[in-house]
């Protein structure tokens, strides 16, 4: 058994079946042990960044591990945005790269590339193999260190010649599991039972360490109000009574009211990031932290907690809920209070009654919640309609939900819909993107020809890039620069290049049948969605500011609004 | 608490303890300087299949945050703070 068959085989005995990539001269002798291979599926996208994001997908919607394979050189550097992607939302992710053969290191010889030295901050961890007999223990290693602990992406790098050695084909023993035990609660309760006004704040760690059940246990049974990270988003499920949806630069005035006001926080599976607490200065100034996570380095790192409690979140969130079980909390003041919140300041977005009135991207976002099947997978692209999906698209669980949180990687979506197709060939999985980011990953249609993946892909085309005109006109004077893309393809004509149907739709009274019609064809199709150029995301908190000093469009042309744009 | 709170800038000594492989060194140096530490003095030696590094670091943010940062690096086996962390640096 060669190096090559040898990875085969460690991708058999870990079941993993599906893995994206694109050939090339280094990793030749990989494609090549695929010729005889019958249980690995492999996805040939059409370009690597697609490959990296499409595993990436594939992970979010399945929890399983995502794996991309790659030449070395530009096979190599094109995986990078995906893989970084990966790492700043903590995707597991398995990195294979052929690399120029071990005695051509270092003597810049055809499609060589320091492919290590260039991903050191955006892996969990990397290797370059420099010796076959390594592989074998290298490659049990990497599986497990991608999906252990905090997940993240892992790579290897492996010279051609080493693909082609004989390596020993005895399996190695797998990495012994490491118990965890529970840690003491007693202090999180006492904190919990002494607040009058106790807030949760989850994230994107619920998912991540497969917790979703037991935290959706938590969420009801302490009845806690709730607020949720970008990535948080379906942690507490639709139906949580106490849900307050996202906070943040674009987050409700009820979630971001709640945190201003609460007076403990109870932080699981989140990192504070910037876009979610604004200034920090300003956030939860009135509040105690308890902080609840997998990753030692993430407590104490923005916001100094009161209690941090490191463990495995699955344990802590089913002891806290059994304590919980036993003795409610008594807020009911503050439960009432937040309910009022959130009926007066939840996202809202009218229903436009004007059949002929043009289509809002709130309000499409809301009708097509209401329309697709409860367990439809919306993988977003970057910009101004991810915000509309998470402010008013209703979702039921985390992994329904696939978003680029941390890098905000513009054509993340149409590859990470592909990804989560291939995770679930019969789930209903819907691309919503802009006419900036699709156009960032658009040969990708070609994967979705060739493998008959019935995804659905939903443009919102405002012919700009809408999330920066928006910044453009209320932070820098209205002085509008490099952001017009009126000069757009015909994406309707586009899509059926590559044999996908598609419609176009323009007014309000198209949107249902426009949803209904795509989500009823048996197979891909494009629906194309012309929205106005002049649209915003409301409220949204000027960068740097604190989330008190939230925007909205009611506001926009008070002189308190004008005092904070300024 | 925010990494910016305290302007000054810090004097610390890490020692660090790593398995040997390729790009170990690169991998500590580029967490340090993404980090906000800036890299006074290094000795490195080798001790068989692990080395051995001394750090003096400047900087103005939480030291802590940095060990806590090196010390998920799945090849760095130890870090400990040297005996003279926490020393002002005498700026102009």
């Amino acid at each position: 058994m060669n190096g090559a068959q040898h990875i085969l085989e460690a991708f058999h005995r870990h079941r993993i079946s599906t893995v994206f990539g694109y050939p090339g001269g280094c990793i030749m002798p990989l494609y090549d042990a695929l010729v005889d291979d019958m249980g690995v599926d492999h996805v040939l996208c059409r370009h690597e960044q697609g490959c990296a994001l499409a595993a990436d997908g594939y992970a979010r919607a399945s929890g399983k591990l995502g794996v991309c394979i790659a030449t070395s050189g530009p096979g190599a550097t094109n995986l990078i945005t995906g893989v970084a992607n990966a790492h700043r939302d903590s995707i597991p992710m398995l990195v294979i790269t052929g690399q120029v053969p071990s005695g051509l290191i270092g003597t810049d010889a055809f499609q060589e590339t320091d492919v290590l030295g260039m991903t050191l901050g955006i892996v969990k961890h990397s290797y370059l193999i420099e010796d076959a007999s390594s592989l074998p223990a290298i490659m049990e290693e990497a599986i497990e260190l991608a999906q252990a602990g905090r997940p993240g992406p892992v790579w290897i790098d492996i010279p051609k010649d080493l693909l082609l050695t004989e390596v020993a084909d005895a399996p190695c023993p797998r990495p012994r599991q490491q118990h965890t035990h529970c840690p003491d609660l007693t202090e999180v309760l006492a904190m919990l039972r002494k607040a009058r006004k106790p807030l949760l704040y989850s994230g994107g760690g619920i998912s991540l360490g497969h917790a979703e059940a037991s935290f959706r246990a938590f969420a009801e049974s302490s009845a806690l109000p709730a607020v949720v990270t970008l990535k948080g988003i379906g942690n507490p499920g639709k139906h949580n009574p106490w849900n307050l949806g996202m906070l943040g630069m674009h987050g409700s005035r009820a979630a971001n009211r709640a945190v201003d006001e609460c007076d403990l926080l109870l932080v699981i599976g989140a990192r504070l990031d910037d876009r979610a607490t604004g200034k920090l200065d300003g956030f939860a100034p009135n509040a105690g932290m308890i902080h609840i996570d997998t990753d030692a380095a993430e407590i104490n790192k923005l916001r100094t907690a009161d209690l941090a409690i490191r463990g495995n979140l699955n344990e802590i969130l089913e002891a806290l809920s059994d304590a919980v079980k036993d003795m409610p909390l008594a807020i009911s003041d503050w439960q009432k209070q937040c309910r009022t919140w959130h009926t007066t300041g939840g996202f809202q977005a009218a229903d436009n009654e004007e059949p002929l009135a043009p289509i809002t991207g709130p309000a499409f976002i809301r009708q097509l919640s209401r329309i697709a099947p409860d367990d439809t997978v919306i993988a977003c692209d970057v910009g101004q309609h991810q915000m509309w999906v998470a402010q008013h698209y209703e979702f039921d669980h985390p992994r329904h939900h696939l978003t680029s949180g941390g890098l905000g990687t513009m054509g993340f979506g149409l590859p990470a819909a592909i990804g989560a197709q291939f995770a679930d060939r019969n789930s209903t999985v819907i691309n919503v993107t802009g006419d900036g980011s699709f156009m960032m990953n658009a040969q990708e249609l070609a994967t979705i020809r060739r493998y008959k993946l019935p995804v659905k892909l939903i443009i919102m085309d405002n012919q700009c890039l809408g999330m920066v005109r928006q910044q453009q006109e209320l932070f820098y004077d209205n002085r509008e620069s490099q952001i017009n893309l009126d000069d757009n393809p015909d994406f309707v004509a586009m899509a059926r290049a590559f044999d996908i149907p598609a419609l176009h739709i323009e007014r309000t009274d198209q949107i249902r049948r426009g949803i209904e019609t795509i989500l009823a064809y048996n197979g891909p199709m494009l629906l194309h969605v012309a929205i106005s150029r002049e649209e915003n995301v409301w409220p949204i908190v000027k960068p740097g500011a604190s989330n008190r000093e939230m925007i909205d469009e009611t506001r926009r042309t008070s002189t308190a609004n004008k005092e904070q744009i300024a | 608490m925010t990494p910016q709170a305290d302007i000054s800038i810090q004097s610390y000594t890490l020692n660090c303890r790593m398995s040997q492989e390729a790009a170990a060194l690169e991998r500590l140096c580029q967490v340090v300087r993404i980090r906000g530490f800036r890299i006074a003095r290094m000795a490195v030696e080798s001790a068989g299949e692990h080395i051995e590094i001394v750090l003096t670091l400047e900087g103005s943010r939480p030291i802590t945050m940095l060990r806590a940062q090196l010390e998920k690096l799945h090849t760095v086996a130890e870090v400990a703070f040297g005996q003279d962390s926490g020393a002002r640096v005498q700026t102009a």
